[in-house]
């Protein structure tokens, strides 16, 4: 065994009592990122566990506005064993005045191919959607007072309601579901008047495949026999990419803030060693004054810190796999989809590689700063005066380790631009708290020896604390000023994000959306409600919905990679003009009643963003017909306003026959809304009115949970920066006990000494608060003006809470460790120093 | 009197139980006088220093300063009698840290709501040599330096007692002479009452009473001539 290794195992000899802040702040930032990784794996196996459950099937194959060809549907059932059709719709159910917004799902006597539909009162589901009958979701039967039993209508038919719908197993293929559920047979559907051409609707063929199919294979076959069918493929192995995606993101955003938790823990960590080194101070200086080297005393105690960090980040994993287990079926209850819990070693390893480097980061200084103090400075630094850098070969191992760690990061998370961009951020929020503890100490030394502060022992004795030699203000602003930090940055975007949505956004949107609208209803919608002395403004646009398929005969997909433009079918419009309000900022807009060549005007920033010029070709599929057109103007469009926007108007001449609807958009003083609602209905039961606040609150609501698994995000690292307070204080207490001592003997009483230790505690609260507001609001400021563009207005309120919680917290870790300085006899602890 | 001790006791509860520091001391120091107090090591005299500075509450008999019964005062009674009444000085100068030299020494000043509390400090600084060291903290200090600190700091209030317990131990025999002449030198300007623990019989001797200690009780007490 070599001298390092043997000096540290003498050294362990003597326990872990002085490493319970260094265990627990590894543990904590270890656990909650262990912790998350597991509960987003979980979900995501899962999904892939229940895949054939959600998806309704093996595969899925999926068409806009349009029912399968019957070539399509003969080659399904040529490789299916078994196949069913769903159409999914939005319409409106009717019920005498009232009308509620619905997803109806049409479906046939094969579905559900997997799985069962439960129903209140449990009924087969053969029975229960027998003839005209609906099953539809509580949430429709409540707004519409609906009872099982009772008439509602769709379109221009009445149904009876069979039952309440209580699950329906293949959740997955509702994407972004604005009404509750209606679930009817096909063939009901007749008689309605809904589902015409042009109607916006998906039709989803499932399928259940032999055992032996290659999924593959088989999506290859059926491409290829149904070039530019516009279908869109799923199978078993990706059920609901849509919500796998969603909970792969918001894992992977709450990792980042995991790892501002590890930040904060590591400086816990670091103050934890250099107060260890500290007290081994003498017996460093022994081993070196009886023959041992600078290095052999770095690797003893870097192998004594290796140690510890191994305990505690088992620690951690284990709290990591605990606490999922145990908050189970309160994550299960919350989400719409399995669950798969379990210990899964894959986001263990990455827990312990984050919680591995980030102890090696933040021990290396004080640890290197050991090898190149010679023997007697050794005994000076007892004092706490020496501040020496360690040499600049250590330094470039540190910043290569925090190199690897946002490198890793970066590439684990899935979301490199944000990784860089939060440890970006750790970094120089860290630097400015820094510089802000220096800052801190800097003022409470002027103004300890100012004369604002003479007279006032305990304001001046609390100065002194804080700006004196060897206090522990360093570390305290550094560690709650970053965990208040994300809090303060998460504070920040919520209220600016919930501020951009609830209270700009419905000022500038429309009340309600209306699609479905047939051209020769078109006149009469107008002609009712731009009647209305109540109606401000109706926007209408011709829509048909189209896939932006090629660019310049390139795959657009290739071109564009994930932009959103590509992502599935768009609204495409045509006009012969541009439509009132349009700015074209490059090109020409086409010549009215221009017949040749297709031509097409596109939204100036999406264009930029895919790297589309003027003169481009770009293929549009519409209902299966490829459209060839070239680009010939730039638009101003703000999708913002949640007005009409398209990405691309046609000229009328290149989609002449195009089935289409078309589409509206209703500015009304709010109390008019039900009355025009009920007006146009009654008109014609088929156009679907979509209520803007309504999806309003969904987007909220959404935004609401995304916020709150934040704040959990940041209340772990909160709490771990809570830890290293108490780590603070109680490494304190020894100082402050003698520090009382003395100043009982020259007179003070335990309440001014009590005084003093709690404005020091919230002086040094409040001023990490306050930087962690700065550094919150500059990262909220950044993030609403770069990423949402959107606004952006201090919150005071959540600034509020911060700075005084933060100093309320200091004072609570602070006066924790008060009580045995404030209790203990002056003669003893001043003998007992002698 | 100005301290007077009766049948005082202390008796400490340790990990190895309970242990008999003191036994039946009884004891008057009249005004101005300056005593030493002396022993082998382990003989309780700093423990009867502790007890004549209210550090330290005895567990039976009385002990009283200026006509106040200490042992009948709660903590902060206690600290503000020796706020206004009394200085002390340690051994290892018990200094705090994060303060400056100017800064302990107007401590008690401030805490007794003296209005002129940094200027005293600053004179008393200057009386014992260190008018060049106020912004100093003690760390960037020598011992006898410290100490020097540790005498103003005692003696900026004015105290009508000053308990000095080894006040030269911690330093060598040049220093530890310079510290004792200040010392004296303080008691005489203010004329305090001195109550000096040392080990040293030369020290002893420049005080007014010699009273040895061994085993927790009084042993013996020289008086010098000039005293009686």
């Amino acid at each position: 065994m070599t001298p390092a290794a043997t000096i540290a195992l003498r050294e362990l000899r003597g326990g872990l009592s002085g490493f319970r802040i260094f265990l627990l702040c590894l543990a904590l930032g270890v656990a909650a990122i262990a912790a998350v990784g597991s509960v987003r794996v979980s979900i995501s196996e899962g999904l892939s566990r229940e895949g054939r459950t959600i998806l309704g099937g093996d595969a899925e194959v999926e068409y806009d506005y349009r029912t399968a060809t019957p070539e399509e549907r003969a080659y399904f059932e040529s490789i299916a064993t078994r196949v069913s059709e769903v159409v999914d719709f939005r319409s409106m159910a009717v019920v005498g005045d009232e009308r509620a917004l619905t997803q109806v799902k049409a479906v046939d006597d094969a579905y559900p191919l997997v799985g069962a539909v439960r129903t209140d009162p449990p009924l087969p589901l053969d029975e229960a959607l027998d003839g005209d009958r609906v099953v539809i979701h509580p949430v429709l039967a409540a707004r519409l007072g609906l009872e099982v039993g009772d008439e509602m209508r769709l379109g221009d038919k009445p149904f009876t309601v069979a039952a309440l719908l209580e699950s329906e197993p293949d959740f997955g293929a509702g994407g972004f579901g604005l009404g509750p559920r209606t679930l009817v047979r096909a063939e009901a559907l007749d008689g309605t008047g809904l589902l015409s051409e042009g109607s916006l609707f998906e039709s989803l063929y499932r399928m259940e495949l032999p055992a032996t199919t290659d999924l593959d294979a088989a999506e290859a076959a059926l491409a290829a026999a149904f070039p530019d069918s516009g279908m869109r493929w799923r199978d078993r192995r990706n059920a609901a990419p849509q919500v796998e995606r969603f909970v792969d993101r918001v894992g992977s955003f709450l990792v980042l803030v995991g790892l501002a938790g590890l930040a904060v823990g590591g400086i816990g960590v670091s103050a934890a060693v250099r107060t260890y080194l500290a007290r081994k101070t003498p017996v460093i200086a022994t081993l070196k004054t009886v023959g041992a080297t600078g290095s052999t005393i770095f690797a003893a105690y870097l192998i004594q810190i290796a140690v510890l960090a191994a305990v505690g980040i088992a620690l951690g994993l284990a709290l990591g796999v605990v606490i999922p287990l145990i908050a189970g079926p309160i994550i299960q209850a919350r989400l719409p989809i399995p669950v798969a819990l379990g210990i899964h070693p894959l986001p263990l390893m990455e827990a312990a590689l984050y919680g591995a480097l980030t102890a090696l980061i933040f021990t290396l200084w004080p640890l290197a700063r050991t090898r190149d103090l010679r023997a007697a400075s050794l005994f000076r630094e007892a004092t706490g005066t020496g501040r020496a850098l360690p040499r600049p070969a250590d330094l470039a191992v540190i910043a290569g380790l925090v190199v690897l760690l946002v490198g890793l990061a970066a590439w684990l998370s899935g979301i490199p631009d944000l990784a860089l961009w939060a440890a970006g951020g750790i970094v120089v929020a860290l630097l400015v708290l820094v510089g802000a503890a220096w800052g801190v100490r800097a003022l409470a030394r002027r103004l300890a020896t100012s004369r604002f502060a003479r007279g006032k022992p305990a304001l001046r004795l609390a100065l002194g604390a804080v700006g004196g030699p060897g206090g522990d203000a360093t570390s305290v602003v550094l560690s709650l000023g970053l965990g208040l930090t994300v809090l303060a940055a998460v504070g920040q975007i919520d209220a600016n994000m919930r501020a951009a949505i609830d209270r700009d956004l419905p000022e500038r949107a429309p009340a309600y959306f209306f699609v479905d609208i047939q051209t020769d209803q078109l006149d009469r919608f107008l002609t009712t409600l731009r009647e209305d002395p109540q109606v401000e403004r109706v926007d209408t646009a011709p829509m048909m919905r189209g896939v932006l398929a090629r660019i310049n005969g390139v795959d657009a997909r290739e071109v564009a990679g994930d932009h959103w433009v590509v992502r599935g079918d768009r609204g495409i419009t045509y006009a012969d003009q541009p439509p009132e309000g349009t700015q074209v900022v490059a090109g020409e807009w086409w010549p009215e009643d221009y017949a040749g060549p297709p031509q097409v005007s596109f939204a100036e920033e999406e264009a930029l963003e895919i790297g589309i010029e003027l003169g481009d070709e770009v293929t549009v599929n519409i209902l299966g017909r490829d459209i060839d057109a070239t680009v010939t103007s730039f638009r101003n469009v703000d999708f913002s306003t949640g007005g009409l926007g398209f990405v691309m108007t046609l000229n009328p001449a290149a989609v002449a026959g195009a089935p289409h609807t078309h589409i509206a958009t209703l500015y009304a003083e709010e109390e008019a809304e039900a009355r025009l609602l009920r007006a146009v209905a009654g008109d014609a039961p088929n156009i679907t009115a979509i209520r803007v606040r309504d999806a309003i609150d969904l987007v909220t609501e959404a935004l609401g949970a995304l916020a709150a698994a934040t704040s959990w995000g940041a209340g772990a690292t909160l709490l771990t920066g809570f830890v290293v307070l108490i780590g603070a204080a109680a490494a304190g207490e020894r100082a402050r006990v003698f520090e009382a001592a003395v100043l009982k003997t020259v007179g003070a009483a335990r309440g001014t000494i009590l005084a003093s230790f709690a404005l020091r505690s919230a002086l040094l609260g409040a001023a990490a608060g306050i930087v962690a507001i700065a550094a919150g609001a500059t990262a909220g400021w950044g993030i609403m003006t770069f990423v949402m563009e959107a606004p952006y207005r201090f919150e005071w309120v959540s600034a509020l809470v911060i700075v005084v919680g933060g100093a309320l917290a200091t004072v609570l870790a602070g006066l924790l460790f008060a009580w045995r300085p404030l209790a203990a006899r002056p003669a003893r602890v001043l003998r007992s120093a002698d | 009197m100005v301290l007077s001790l009766n049948d005082a006791a202390l008796s400490l509860d340790g990990a190895a139980g309970r242990v008999d520091i003191l036994h039946g001391i009884t004891l008057d120091i009249a005004e101005r006088q300056t005593v030493g107090l002396v022993g082998p090591s382990g003989s309780g005299k700093s423990s009867l220093l502790m007890l004549m500075g209210g550090l330290e509450r005895a567990t039976g008999g009385t002990v009283e300063a200026l006509g106040r019964d200490l042992t009948a005062l709660d903590e902060d009674a206690l600290a503000r009698f020796r706020r206004d009444h009394m200085g002390v000085v340690f051994q290892s100068f018990h200094l705090i840290p994060t303060m400056t030299a100017l800064e302990n020494v107007a401590t008690p000043l401030e805490l007794a709501g003296k209005r002129d509390a940094f200027d005293r400090a600053a004179e008393e600084l200057d009386a014992v040599g260190l008018g060049h060291r106020k912004g100093h903290y003690p760390a960037q200090m020598s011992g006898g330096e410290q100490q020097r600190v540790a005498l103003a700091r005692a003696a900026a209030p004015r105290p009508d007692i000053l308990l000095a317990d080894e006040p030269t131990g911690n330093l060598d025999q040049s220093t530890g002479e310079q510290i004792m002449d200040l010392l004296f030198g303080l008691r005489d300007r203010h004329g305090a009452t001195l109550v000096l623990v040392t080990h040293s019989m030369d020290l002893a001797n420049r005080c007014d009473r010699t009273i040895r200690l061994v085993d927790g009780r009084l042993e013996s007490e020289a008086v010098r001539e000039a005293a009686e």
